[in-house]
């Protein structure tokens, strides 16, 4: 590790050049990112759920995985002796463990109603955030479909003016595919 | 910088760039990474608007028409590039490799320090100190994180001890997963 080894000679040293595109590449250079952590395919190895990495690898890019896997055989020497070296003391600053994003299930979607004045009905749509849908984009789009007053209400609710929680149910799954009609629940009418 | 940044949080308001403002950014973006010149048109194009997006600490991130930043500078300091761009372009930086056991704690935000920029698998690119560069690791092809330069390669060969390169920009930080912005 950085700390046991010796700089380098100076005669030994070479040094890395700055001097604009490599000929014959083609920019801008495409790079593959992994879908779990987010980094470049081959930083997957340094994230805390490396096990789910390799599955979404396996899955979405069975060529760089098997390539990857095939690099990590070479190397498998080192990289014990090195796990036997953490085991014994715990470096100074930490461990630098990257920390795991938390990811946030779908939670399902909530339909309700609630009374405004006395013959005026409300809808509201909870959970839309929950699958990565842009609250506003969703509220101006329900503003449009029926016509109606529309807003953003809390941390992940929209209030749509009118009782359309029958249209919902259709339009829901229809214009965002991530929605299963399944998931939609109606829990009725509520107070506020 | 972007250890703690939230997209959600630490942004203040998101605008569209009047054309002048777009025509100083390219011409201030391409004093400072010349090499960029002939793919300029892709990275900003002149036509396309420009998004700023206003953060707090004085943050100011440049987003291309499709919301994505490709650009972010603190108060009056010098434009860096973000790693989603370097990745593509990865010339535009000098590169300094930095050696395996680094990687991790690179990773998690820490500053880069002149033993990893020494051993035997890291190499460096002759620079000065306050220059912006990428970090780049050993045995890997991608950039992954980005630094403003604390002292020259030669400071950093001869003292061989503390802070070489500070970690500005790095993988999964706040600026990385942010979302694109409208």
């Amino acid at each position: 590790m950085a700390e046991a080894t010796e700089p380098l000679p100076a005669a030994e040293r070479k040094f890395l050049t700055y001097d604009g595109p490599t000929a014959g590449v083609k920019y801008p250079v495409r790079v593959l990112y992994c879908g779990e952590c987010s980094m470049p395919v081959e930083y997957c190895e340094f994230y805390p759920n490396y096990e789910k990495c390799k599955k979404w690898l396996e899955s979405n890019l069975p060529d760089e995985f098997e390539r990857l896997m095939s690099l990590k055989g070479e190397g498998e020497a080192g990289v014990d002796a090195e796990d036997g070296e953490k085991k014994k003391r715990q470096t100074r600053g930490g461990k630098g463990v990257v920390k795991a994003k938390k990811k946030s299930e779908p939670q399902g979607i909530k339909l309700a109603t609630s009374k405004r004045g006395k013959k005026k009905m409300v809808t509201i749509v909870m959970g839309l955030a929950s699958y990565d849908i842009d609250l506003k984009d969703a509220s101006k789009f329900f503003a449009n479909k029926f016509a109606c007053g529309s807003n953003i209400q809390g941390e992940d609710e929209i209030v749509i003016q009118g009782d359309i929680k029958d249209d919902l149910f259709d339009i829901l799954p229809e214009k965002w595919k991530c929605i299963n009609e399944d998931d939609i629940d109606d829990i009725g009418e509520v107070k506020r | 910088m972007f250890k703690k940044f939230d997209d959600k949080e630490n942004v203040s308001g998101v605008n569209n760039a009047k054309s002048s403002v777009l025509r100083g950014v390219r011409a201030s973006v391409l004093e400072q990474f010349p090499y960029i010149a002939d793919y300029m048109d892709q990275i900003l194009p002149k036509k396309d608007a420009l998004k700023l997006v206003k953060c707090h600490e004085h943050i100011e991130i440049l987003a291309n028409s499709s919301g994505e930043p490709v650009f972010f500078k603190q108060r009056d300091g010098p434009y860096f590039p973000t790693l989603k761009l370097l990745h593509k372009f990865p010339f535009i930086l000098p590169h300094m490799q930095v050696d395996k056991g680094a990687i991790r704690f690179v990773l998690s935000g820490a500053n880069i320090m002149c033993p990893g920029l020494t051993s035997p698998g890291a190499r460096m690119t002759k620079v000065d100190d306050n220059q912006i560069v990428a970090i780049m690791a050993e045995g890997k092809d991608n950039a992954l994180a980005i630094g403003l330069t604390k002292m020259s390669t030669q400071d950093i060969l001869d003292k061989n001890k503390g802070i070489g390169v500070d970690n500005i920009h790095y993988l999964n930080d706040g600026l990385w997963n942010m979302k694109t912005v409208k």
